[in-house]
């Protein structure tokens, strides 16, 4: 049944080489190949997903002289049915989408080399495939991006994805070459077993090599996930057709997320890099929704919105929960891929009837215009900051008594609180006739919300990492020192319970701002619109570089 | 000191700067698309016939010219917009690195397959950018673009053949330029550091090369594109490539 494994990814490439071969006999119709070779992938990656679910894997399968392995196991199983899922669905879609579109047998070529090249991604058992598959999604990316080859403009920013990829390619690449020169092999199963048995027996240049190592799997990540000043290319890729900025929001810019858990064994023993991991990830959800809000053009918000998220994907993972960033990418790939898929439809929709009603929610969430409540605001205070904390500590402990033993745990909560908090403390101040039926409401969605994302991540987390061992030495690698840690919870806190006084505050007093504190504002907000000069910076870079290779070129006479 | 001078004289042919610039000047002077061929098939593989089987202990300053000669010329490559010139510039960033598999004690044999592995694509791109002086009365980036629009078959052969002389997988060079790196990580991991930028600099020149000849609105003049025969013929080497990448790795790895 494992063997099922190799077919599904193999399943794209024959499509790819039909098309390409018999694009030209059968015209569009073509398509349908690559869809139907798509299904049935997805199909077979369906079956072997529940076959891991009934507990069998992990199974490494050597390919040709053993060099080449591939991997069956639940991470690899799972992400593979996503990955062709949301595949399907990209093919589905882009047989109409892109039919007026030139390059068409091309672009379900392209498409179907890139679902392959993910696949091998993740069920690669050995570092040579992964290095392999991980280059070649930035490459496929590249021309998929550009689509259309008459933009030169799609062609800049495809090119800024695949230099930033590039330079993510460099750290894995190292990272591969010092663990083959460590345990003289390539096959991750190996390494991982001797590095969960001894982490301390090599050193590189004076420090540990499985740190070493967890730093430069954490680049790679950085790189192909988008973090903080590794960002400037997604927002900017939509000049790429919808369905490449579906697949890549969905699916591709996850990989940072698969990566990090692929390592796992060589994190857990570098509790130091997870508390960077998390710095990084908390800077770059910061820095994405910050940025998301301050767009004016919708696609570009939507870009910084996938930056934000995938900024809470890796501080997940800084703080141990694993299996809860595979949740989120799996969660984000499929929102966020309908968002770029059903894109067209309301535009072309709202180009007739903009289907605002002027409603209450209209004229708070649009307009900003809350409403002056007249409840008693400690009351509402109260509930605003003790509802969500309850629900969250009750489903928690419904599902793992031990849950406030970990800190990541205690972080979760405190992100979930706060998001709990504000939508209540959002909600309220709406126009409504029935405050209470309202607050009420948003309690109830918020038990939804949560007791639905604490099942089921606790259900990924006992299927990705079956090993209670395991989940807790993930968990304690990313602590910290408990009195720190403690200090920085109430820090936090009291910033953002300070930040909705504020604004309640400001917003009682009808906006009304003193002229210094305004000028200040002006030029945050100035430096928020030209995304923190970082692309600017770049591009300077670049050219800097390139004036340098042009007069090297001129002083050596071209030779 | 001989052996000094025998160092010196293979670099010429293994490309060592400022000897390196003797192969541009001579590719400069060259017009004739065969003698062009040849250059490129026989250049490194003399270097290597002057350098293997005369037991010489090759000196620790030739890492560091080697990899300063390769990261010199990668990035001269960015700016290069004439396609022979720009094959002349990665031919020379490329053969400058046999040097290093060389002070690794690599077999002869194994040496002639690099070498063979790393000019073969850069042939193909010999001929492509003949093909398109024969068109459009030069083989220059930018100057007509839009070739994916005006001759698509064309475009892919050319497409491909960059991306097999930029090391991409799964041609050989991506391979070689592997095995170099994990070879050399343990023992200079700095210039396995410099080995990978200048591997990023090869791919910014490729991505830049693609850019200005296929990108942009069709010719409205009427252009032939390869023919499919030919195309089929391009597309065999090039499959050959791949699965020799794959045995190579096999091999190397």
């Amino acid at each position: 049944m494992e063997q099922l494994i190799i077919v599904v990814a193999v399943l794209p490439l024959i499509s790819a080489l039909l098309v390409q071969l018999f694009a030209g006999r059968i015209g569009r119709r073509i398509a349908r190949v690559s869809v139907a070779a798509t299904a049935l992938a997805f199909l077979f990656s369906s079956l072997l997903l529940w076959w891991a679910l009934t507990g069998n894997g992990p199974h490494a399968l050597p390919l040709g002289n053993g060099t080449a392995i591939i991997l069956f196991d639940s991470l690899g199983a799972l992400l593979a049915a996503i990955i062709l899922g949301i595949s399907l669905i990209v093919h589905l879609y882009s047989v109409r989408y892109m039919a007026e579109e030139a390059g068409y047998a091309q672009f379900f070529v392209l498409l179907d080399l890139m679902t392959a090249a993910l696949l091998f991604m993740v069920i690669a058992g050995d570092l040579i495939t992964l290095v392999i598959a991980w280059y070649l999604v930035g490459v496929l990316l590249y021309f998929l991006l550009g689509q259309d080859t008459r933009s030169q403009t799609a062609y800049r920013f495809a090119f800024w994805t695949l230099i930033t990829y590039r330079i993510g390619d460099i750290p894995l690449i190292v990272a591969a070459a010092l663990l083959y020169n460590a345990y003289d092999t390539w096959s991750l199963t190996t390494i991982f077993t001797e590095i969960m048995a001894n982490p301390d027996a090599h050193q590189v240049m004076g420090f540990s090599l499985t740190e070493v190592v967890a730093t430069l799997i954490g680049l790679a990540a950085f790189a192909r996930s988008a973090q903080f000043l590794l960002h400037t290319w997604l927002p900017y890729t939509m000049d790429g057709p919808t369905p490449v900025s579906a697949l890549m929001h969905a699916g591709i810019v996850n990989a940072g997320g698969f990566l990090i858990n692929r390592f796992a064994p060589v994190f857990v023993h570098s509790g130091d890099v997870l508390n960077w991991i998390f710095i990084v990830g908390l800077i770059t959800a910061i820095f994405g929704s910050l940025l998301m809000l301050t767009q004016n053009d919708i696609k570009k918000a939507l870009g910084y919105s996938t930056m934000g998220q995938m900024g809470f994907m890796i501080m997940e993972c800084g703080i141990g929960a694993f299996s809860l960033a595979i949740y989120h990418l799996f969660a984000h790939g499929v929102f966020k891929g309908t968002m770029f898929l059903s894109a067209g439809s309301v535009i072309n929709d709202a180009r007739q009837d903009d289907g605002i009603p002027k409603d209450e929610l209209y004229t708070f969430a649009v307009e900003k215009r809350p409403n002056k409540v007249g409840q008693p605001w400690i009351l509402m205070a109260a509930i605003t900051l003790a509802v969500p904390l309850l629900i969250l500590i009750f489903a928690h402990l419904l599902i793992a008594e031990d849950y406030f033993q970990k800190q990541g745990a205690i972080i979760l909560l405190f992100f979930g609180w706060v998001t709990g908090a504000q939508l209540i403390f959002a909600t309220y101040r709406m126009r409504t006739q029935n405050v209470w039926r309202l607050v009420g409401l948003s309690v109830l969605s918020l038990i939804v919300v949560v007791m639905g994302y604490a099942v089921i991540s606790h259900a990924f987390d006992l299927f990705l990492y079956p090993d209670p061992a395991f989940r807790a030495l993930l968990y304690s690698a990313a602590s910290i020192d408990l009195l720190r840690f403690d200090v920085l919870v109430v820090i936090i806190t009291l910033i953002i319970v300070s930040g909705w006084v504020v604004t309640y505050y400001t917003e009682q007093s009808g906006y009304r701002r003193r002229q210094k504190t305004k000028h200040l504002w002006l030029n945050f907000y100035a430096l928020i619109s030209r995304e923190f000069y970082i692309s600017d910076i770049y591009t300077r870079l670049a050219r800097t570089l390139l004036a340098i290779s042009g007069r090297l070129n001129v002083w050596l006479r071209w030779l | 000191m001989l052996e000094t001078l025998i160092i010196l004289l293979a670099g010429i042919f293994l490309p060592l700067f400022p000897m390196s610039m003797v192969f541009n000047a001579i590719l400069d002077r060259i017009t004739h698309r065969w003698l062009r061929l040849l250059l490129f098939s026989a250049w490194p593989l003399i270097g290597l016939f002057i350098v293997l089987d005369r037991n010489l202990v090759l000196p620790d300053w030739l890492l560091a010219l080697s990899l300063s000669t390769s990261a010199l010329y990668a990035l001269r490559l960015l700016t290069l917009r004439e396609v022979n010139q720009w094959s002349g510039f990665l031919a020379t960033s490329m053969w400058s690195l046999l040097w290093l598999p060389m002070m690794q004690q690599t077999s002869p044999e194994l040496m002639y397959g690099y070498a063979v592995s790393m000019s073969l694509p850069l042939v193909l791109l010999v001929l492509l950018s003949a093909g398109l002086e024969q068109r459009f009365g030069a083989a220059y980036m930018d100057l007509y673009g839009g070739l994916a629009r005006t001759i698509p078959r064309f475009a892919g052969v050319l497409v491909t053949v960059v991306a097999a002389a930029i090391a991409t997988p799964l041609f050989p060079t991506f391979f070689i330029m592997l095995e170099m790196v994990v070879k050399i990580i343990s023992t200079t991991p700095l210039a396995a550091i410099v080995l990978l930028l200048i591997w990023l600099f090869w791919s910014w020149a490729g991505a830049r090369l693609i850019q200005g000849l296929i990108v942009g609105r069709a010719s409205t003049d009427k252009i032939t594109d390869m023919e499919i025969t030919i195309t089929g013929l391009y597309s065999m080497v090039l499959l050959a490539l791949v699965v020799g990448g794959i045995y190579l790795s096999g091999v190397i790895l």
